[in-house]
C-alpha cells in the first residue's frame, strides 16, 4: 500500500509539476519570515501569522492536489498520514518525510523531516531560539488548512526543530474529528 | 596542494568596515592583522581599478615575514589572505582555491535571512566560523555545503 502511494508520488513529481529554482524559493520564504519577525517583534506571533498564511495556502493547494493525484478517500487517519507524506510532500516539496509515533489509536501521528528545503542555509538569531521561533510554521498551517477542507479537523505543530538545535525536524499531527456535512439551517 | 600557512584570513565590508577577522597565528597580535587589512583597502581599490576582469587581485603587498593576497567581488566585498612565507613559490591557482572557497562560504552565510548584508555590524555566526576556521587550517569542506562555486579558470 505504501509502496503504491511512494510510486504516485514520483510520478507526479517527474511529469505533472512544473519546477522552479529552489535558491529562489528559499530565499523568498526567507524573506517573508524575516519582515514578518521584523513587524512584529514578538516571535509567538510570527508563528501565529505564519500558521494563518499557511492555513490559507492549504485551503487552495488540497484542490490542486487532488485534481493532479486523482485519489479517492482514504480508509483511515492512518492511510492519510501516507498519503500526506508521499504524495502530498513529495508533490510541493519533492521531499518525503518518515511517517512515525502512531498512536494506539490511529489518531495521532508524526512527520519527520530530513530536510527542509525551507531552511537551507538559515541560522536562527538568538533572541528567536529563546523565545521559540518555529521557522517552517507555515507547513503546520498548510497541514491544517488542506485536511479541513477534506472533512478533517487537525492540530498541526512542530515539536523539534534543527535549526533550533534538536536532532531532528518533527511535526506532531493530531486528529480533533471528522467534519460531517451540516444541514443548513431551515431545511427539515 | 603545497602546505600553505594561513596566519590570517579577512573580510571587509563595502565601506571599508571589517566584517570578520580570524587569527590563526598566535605568534602575531590580532592588532597587527587588523592594521594589515586596513592597509590592504587602499591598495584593492586601486589593484581592482588596474586589472579589469579578474576577482583574484594577488599579491598586495609583503610586510616581514608575511605576504597579503587580496581578493574583491563585483559587490566590492573584499577578501585578505595573510600568508607566512613559504620555502616554495605560492602558485595562482592555489590561492584561487582558497579565495573561491573563503567565496562559497561568505555566499552561504549572505543566504542567511537573518543576517543583514549592510549593517555595519560584524558577522557573528557560529558556521561561517567553523567554514573559515577549516579553510584556514587546511581541511577539507565538510560535505554538507549546498553552494560551491564552480572552478574558474585560472
Amino acid at each position: 500500500m505504501t509502496k503504491q502511494y511512494k510510486t504516485l508520488g514520483d510520478d507526479i513529481w517527474k511529469n505533472k509539476v512544473e519546477k522552479i529554482n529552489a535558491e529562489l524559493f528559499t530565499l523568498t520564504y526567507g524573506s517573508i519570515v524575516a519582515q514578518l519577525v521584523k513587524d512584529y517583534e514578538d516571535f509567538t506571533e510570527v508563528n501565529k501569522q505564519l500558521e494563518k498564511m499557511g492555513y490559507n495556502i492549504g485551503t487552495r493547494l488540497i484542490e490542486d492536489f487532488l485534481a493532479r493525484s486523482g485519489v479517492g478517500r482514504c480508509q483511515d487517519f492512518r492511510e492519510t498520514a501516507e498519503m500526506v507524506s508521499k504524495v502530498g510532500f513529495k508533490m510541493f516539496l519533492n521531499i518525503t518525510p518518515a511517517v512515525t509515533n502512531i498512536s494506539a489509536d490511529g489518531r495521532e501521528f508524526s512527520l519527520v523531516l530530513d530536510e527542509n528545503p525551507l531552511a537551507e542555509c538559515v541560522e536562527l538569531p538568538d533572541q528567536a531560539l529563546v523565545d521559540e521561533l518555529w521557522y517552517s510554521n507555515i507547513l503546520c498551517g498548510v497541514l491544517r488548512g488542506s485536511l479541513e477542507m477534506v472533512q478533517m479537523q487537525v492540530d498541526a505543530f512542530f515539536v523539534t526543530d534543527t535549526l533550533r538545535g534538536d536532532d531532528m525536524t518533527e511535526i506532531r499531527v493530531k486528529l480533533i474529528r471528522y467534519l460531517e456535512e451540516e444541514v443548513p439551517a431551515g431545511e427539515d | 596542494m603545497a602546505n600553505i600557512n594561513i596566519s590570517c584570513i579577512a573580510i571587509i565590508g563595502k565601506q571599508n568596515n571589517p566584517l570578520f577577522i580570524k587569527n590563526f597565528n598566535p605568534s602575531h597580535a590580532d592588532l597587527k592583522y587588523h592594521y594589515i587589512a586596513h592597509t590592504s583597502c587602499d591598495v584593492m581599490e586601486e589593484r581592482a581599478t588596474m586589472k579589469a576582469q579578474d576577482m583574484y587581485l594577488g599579491v598586495l603587498f609583503s610586510m616581514e615575514d608575511l605576504s597579503v593576497y587580496g581578493y574583491m567581488t563585483n559587490t566590492k566585498i573584499k577578501f585578505i589572505t595573510v600568508l607566512t612565507v613559504p620555502d616554495v613559490i605560492i602558485k595562482d591557482l592555489d590561492m584561487k582555491n582558497i579565495f573561491r572557497r573563503i567565496h562559497a562560504a561568505y555566499v552561504n552565510h549572505a543566504s542567511n535571512p537573518f543576517y543583514e548584508i549592510d549593517s555595519e555590524k560584524m558577522i557573528k555566526s557560529k558556521k561561517f566560523e567553523q567554514e573559515i576556521e577549516a579553510i584556514g587550517r587546511g581541511r577539507a569542506l565538510e560535505g554538507g555545503n549546498r553552494n560551491s562555486l564552480p572552478a574558474t579558470a585560472p
